[in-house]
């Protein structure tokens, strides 16, 4: 797998599995173009594998909140990787599952395991702009791509919470297999860190994305705090993540279909 | 037997430490407590409220990365008689009636590498299709209310090996579990009005004795996924034969109706293909009576079904057509809820109004309009615990009709359920 390949996407789908996984291990590296500051922002992201509880919060547009749990395992990196979500709260939905295998050179597979009725169900690609069992993340927010699966045009500089960051467009390659026509980064200057991600459909910003409490975890730098807003819908997903360990020991065989099924 | 084979594997896992991501123990469950109202009386049955009440509890233990047990029970009580009232642990689950305390799930599933083995009491599910599944052969189910059921779970060894894109994978059930047919004296037995006036009386039900046996092959490529499919064993659901018996009191006749479930093979396929619009999905299977000549108990039949489905904002719709071609028939009273949803129009939707509220539709409507039902339901969770959900179903058609045999059965219905 050459270094290209092994630097993954974050854009448009900015998924909570990759969000979470962003960060970087040190500012520097004179990036000069919005290619190469992806790439490197992804670069310094990669660990063998992940794991985290989040706790989501779900505000509608009335405020009111609904709380949620789910246990996030990763293994492999970025376009390369395989993911496990499972809810463990509330108590109605505990052991619902997703599994998420994503591929460098096409949108994810996904299936979802409903335990009540014993089944999984593959999501279909021009499912995947639904939201995610009552939450604003969409089915596409879940997976990551490969850096290669975008065009990148740098956009200017910006601040987000007072700190400097490289503002860059992304725009997908293959236009149907995404749900976003196109996405804004802005990734700080001084840590790589992703720190706001606007995403549009035409010329309608749909979603935002916004990372918050970076922190260092096993040298990574990493939003432990994520809030995804669905503009259309006036609502917001707060995801806080807890217990988030990187380079963990998982095996291949809890990545498939027969695995989500286990409880 | 398996449990004490599972013994020294359980002690082996009890030793090995447990795997440092999953959690070990988990455990889910609800209670839930509902009410059927009836407004109108049936023939058999002047009933027009029910009480239900079902407790559930399960536990999963994983005390290593290779193995895992689970274990569930189910409490049930009902105002109408359709729980046994006896208190026992049901293992088996193979009454006319609900047990009061049944065995839901008690098993070991043992993994290796890409080999998967189930082994006890489970759920095993095959095909694709969502209202009606040709070849789910190893599902029976609880029909006491014909149009809203649940499953039953299955007493045997599953064994599952992915292979890339490949899965393939062999059931074996030593013990046969017959889906749960209508009481005799409840409103879902529809006794035709020309012989509404004979009693009926349970005249038991004959299951067989041997093993069933299933194999499936399933691939998953980029742009559709399929399966493969073989069963051999019997019919969950009955063929049912009737006959007179002596009146204890001397007076009058009284019929028995026995139930049989006939030993039959069956050859399955289902598919799914995602478009730009919907995911087409279709799922056929052919059965054939084990026996041949004048022994043979039971149609060969083709039942299949095409459907799509597409989620889309707040919605997810699925829907199709259920049909059958007969290529045998045999002049057997049946109890075959599947065959009656066939030569019909099928679709369930769904919107989800905002994280804790959701309303859901459902409904048939037999090809030459004989025969329609078309279900309700309004769901509200509130807090982490409780969801109460009302909803109603309206049944009409031609008393010849699968469907419209049922058209005094139309209800409403209100639940409320605390999860923990």
């Amino acid at each position: 797998m050459n270094e290209r390949r092994a630097v993954t996407a974050i854009l448009v789908p900015f998924a909570v599995a990759l969000a979470a996984s962003l960060g970087v291990r040190a500012a520097g590296a004179g990036a000069d173009n919005a290619r190469q500051i992806v790439e490197e922002a992804q670069k310094r992201t990669d660990a063998k594998s992940q794991r985290y509880e989040g706790l989501l919060q779900v505000f509608d547009a009335k405020g009111k909140v609904t709380d949620k749990r789910w246990t996030f395992e990763r293994l492999g990196s970025h376009g390369q990787s395989k993911a496990v979500l499972r809810f463990t709260a509330p108590a109605e939905v505990k052991g619902v599952a997703l599994l998420v295998v994503n591929h460098p050179d096409r949108a994810s597979d996904q299936w979802m395991w409903t335990p009540a009725i014993e089944r999984d169900r593959r999501i279909a690609l021009q499912d995947r702009a639904t939201r995610f069992f009552g939450t604003d993340f969409s089915f596409e927010d879940l997976e990551e791509r490969d850096v290669d699966q975008y065009e990148y045009t740098l956009a200017g500089d910006d601040a987000v919470d007072g700190a400097a960051c490289w503002k860059i467009q992304s725009t997908p390659r293959q236009s149907k297999s995404s749900q976003y026509t196109r996405s804004i980064v802005w990734i700080r200057k001084d840590n790589y860190a992703f720190a706001r991600i606007e995403n549009y459909s035409k010329n309608d910003m749909v979603r935002r994305l916004d990372y918050s409490d970076i922190r260092s975890v096993q040298g990574i730098w990493t939003a432990r705090q994520l809030e995804m807003a669905d503009l259309k819908r006036g609502s917001r997903t707060r995801l806080a993540l807890d217990k988030l360990e990187y380079n963990v020991p998982l095996k291949d065989e809890d990545f498939t279909l027969q695995a989500i099924r286990r409880q | 037997m398996i449990w004490r084979a599972c013994l020294p594997l359980f002690a082996a896992a009890l030793l090995s430490p447990p795997p440092a991501a999953a959690q070990a123990l988990t455990q889910r469950g609800f209670a839930d407590g509902g009410l059927f109202l009836f407004p109108q009386d049936a023939p058999s049955d002047r009933t027009r409220a029910v009480g239900d009440l079902r407790v559930r509890d399960e536990v999963f233990f994983k005390p290593s990365g290779w193995l895992q047990f689970a274990a569930g029970v189910d409490f049930r009580a009902n105002s109408h008689d359709q729980v046994d009232d006896r208190w026992r642990l049901d293992v088996s689950d193979r009454g006319a009636r609900r047990p009061r305390l049944a065995l839901r799930r008690l098993s070991a599933t043992f993994t290796r590498g890409p080999v998967t083995i189930d082994a006890g009491k489970q759920f095993i599910r095959w095909g694709k299709a969502d209202v009606v599944t040709p070849t789910d052969r190893f599902a029976p189910r609880d029909f006491l209310d014909v149009i809203d059921t649940e499953f039953l779970p299955v007493a045997g060894v599953r064994a599952v090996a992915q292979a890339g894109a490949d899965t393939f994978e062999a059931v074996w059930l030593p013990r046969f579990t017959p889906s749960r047919a209508p009481l005799l004296d409840q409103r879902w037995t529809v006794v035709p009005a020309a012989a509404a006036s004979v009693p009926l009386v349970d005249g038991g039900a004959t299951l067989p004795d041997g093993s069933q046996t299933g194999v499936r092959w399933s691939r998953v490529a980029d742009r559709v996924e399929f399966s493969l499919s073989f069963f051999d064993g019997f019919n969950n659901l009955p063929t049912v034969t009737v006959f007179p018996v002596p009146s204890p009191s001397g007076a009058g006749p009284i019929v028995a109706v026995a139930r049989n479930y006939p030993a039959i093979r069956t050859y399955g396929a289902d598919a799914a293909v995602p478009t730009r619009l919907f995911t087409i999905k279709a799922e056929a299977a052919y059965f054939t009576s084990r026996q041949s000549g004048a022994a043979a108990a039971a149609d060969n039949y083709v039942l299949y079904v095409v459907q799509v489905e597409r989620q889309t904002g707040e919605w997810v719709f699925a829907g199709g057509y259920a049909g059958e071609a007969v290529t045998a028939r045999r002049s057997t009273l049946t109890f075959a809820p599947d065959r009656g949803l066939t030569r019909a129009i099928v679709a369930h939707a769904s919107y989800t109004i905002g994280p804790t509220r959701t309303i859901a539709f459902e409904g048939a409507v037999r090809q030459n309009a004989d025969g329609v039902y078309a279900k309700a339901e309004y769901s509200q969770a509130r807090g982490q615990h409780w969801r109460a959900t009302i909803g109603g179903a309206a049944i009409a058609g031609r008393e010849s009709d699968f469907l419209g045999q049922y058209r005094r059965n139309s209800h409403v219905r209100a639940s409320l359920r605390y999860s923990f």
